[in-house]
């Protein structure tokens, strides 16, 4: 299967640069989103060396906790990221499939721990999106690179379900309905999942018993164990597929959007979080 | 006589094993880098010296990612030259915006000094 020695991966001969094409259209992508976030970040910054009176405390609302354990989170998932492109470019198709599937749980995991940041200021802390300045700077700022994973996650999942396409180009049509089916599954275990962690939190914090939290997610969890059930069963699909070593700079753009949200997250834990502990 | 055997590329499969080991060292850099940074924030030490150490780790932080991960090392020149516009220009930006409303004539007129201007006047 590994066809290693017959594809250069960064390189390519047939474009005038030598870089493949959807290679530099990503860079040139990532080089505009870094002047986009320079925006966001800094219109933060600006508000903070001039909080206006009444400002609530940064340090008194954050959670060094977990936004510490969110980044090291989105550290591993690049990792597995890196990883994953690099079985791709080996040709390693079911090692990219687990290292894809292992970032699109840390990803969830990151985006889950988001929601329930910004849950917990808004009931618990009652700050807003409108309510301060530096609740539109920082709901605006966290929540645009929270809108990046998301889509990131999304673009993932996508990939995932585009590596099981039959390599027999009739079976083509019917692989649509399979691919939506999947797609679908995937989005229910994920709402449902989601719904299950945050109510055992909520349940968590307002001290209820297990039972009662069971009793009250039961839907939620019945979908989610179904949902995963059936996930497994369109993963041990064995028919042959056209995904490849030759899929690798798909792979790859797909790796450096997704590195590029781990390193505006970098600065946003640094710039946003770390500076107000000082 | 047989031609001896080629020690000098070793075989793509170790090499593939030493570039997963590359990123696994790495990310696991990246965690100790961002335990110190957590740890560095709660230390007795001046406050320009804590912000210079933090803006040093995560720039250390951020070319670990872009030249490894994302494997600029690897590629064209090119692809650095074009991601590195885009980056001077952004932190060109924030530089240029944080001189300007951090100027202390930049601070924004509370109801006080709104009141005296108005009494002045």
């Amino acid at each position: 299967m590994s066809h290693a020695t017959t594809i250069d991966h960064h390189h390519d001969a047939s474009t005038a640069t030598g870089i493949p094409n959807k290679k530099l259209f990503m860079w040139a992508f990532l080089a505009s989103d870094c002047m986009f976030f320079g925006a966001l970040i800094s219109t933060h910054l600006i508000y903070r060396l001039h909080p206006p009176p009444g400002s609530p405390s940064p340090r008194q609302i954050f959670s060094i906790e977990l936004t510490s354990f969110s980044t090291f989170i989105l550290l591993m998932s690049s990792l597995l990221m890196a990883l994953a492109v690099n079985a791709i470019q080996k040709g390693h198709l079911r090692s990219t499939r687990h290292n894809l599937l292992g970032t699109i749980f840390f990803g969830l995991i990151f985006l889950g721990c988001q929601v329930f940041e910004f849950s917990h200021f808004v009931h618990e802390k009652g700050l807003t999106l409108s309510n301060s300045i530096f609740g539109s700077t920082f709901f605006t700022l966290t929540g645009t690179h929270g809108c990046h994973v998301a889509i990131g996650v999304l673009w993932l999942i996508l990939t995932y379900i585009r590596s099981f396409k039959p390599a027999d180009a009739d079976a083509g049509r019917p692989w649509l309905g399979r691919a939506f089916a999947h797609f679908l599954v995937f989005a229910v275990t994920i709402v449902a999942s989601m719904t299950c962690v945050l109510g055992f939190f909520d349940a968590h914090e307002a001290h209820q018993s297990l039972g009662v939290f069971a009793s009250q997610h039961i839907l939620a969890l019945g979908a989610t164990v179904v949902g995963l059930f059936t996930l497994a069963g369109f993963g041990r699909s064995k028919v042959p597929v056209e995904f490849g070593e030759a899929n690798a700079i798909d792979v790859e753009g797909m790796g450096l959007y997704w590195h590029f949200v781990d390193i505006v997250w970098i600065v946003i834990f640094t710039a946003v979080y770390l500076l107000e502990y000082l | 006589m047989d031609a001896p055997p080629d020690i000098s590329t070793p075989p793509a499969n170790n090499s593939a094993h030493s570039k997963f080991h590359t990123f696994v060292q790495i990310a696991m850099t990246l965690s100790v880098i961002t335990g110190i940074e957590i740890v560095l924030v709660y230390l007795p030490f001046a406050k320009w010296l804590i912000v210079s150490t933090l803006v040093i780790l995560s720039a250390v932080k951020f070319l670990f990612v872009i030249f490894y991960f994302m494997h600029l090392r690897w590629d064209k020149v090119f692809c650095t030259i074009l991601f590195f516009i885009g980056l001077i220009l952004a932190m060109g930006t924030v530089a240029a915006l944080l001189a300007l409303f951090g100027a202390e004539a930049s601070a924004p007129l509370t109801s006080q000094i709104m009141d005296l201007t108005r009494s002045q006047a």
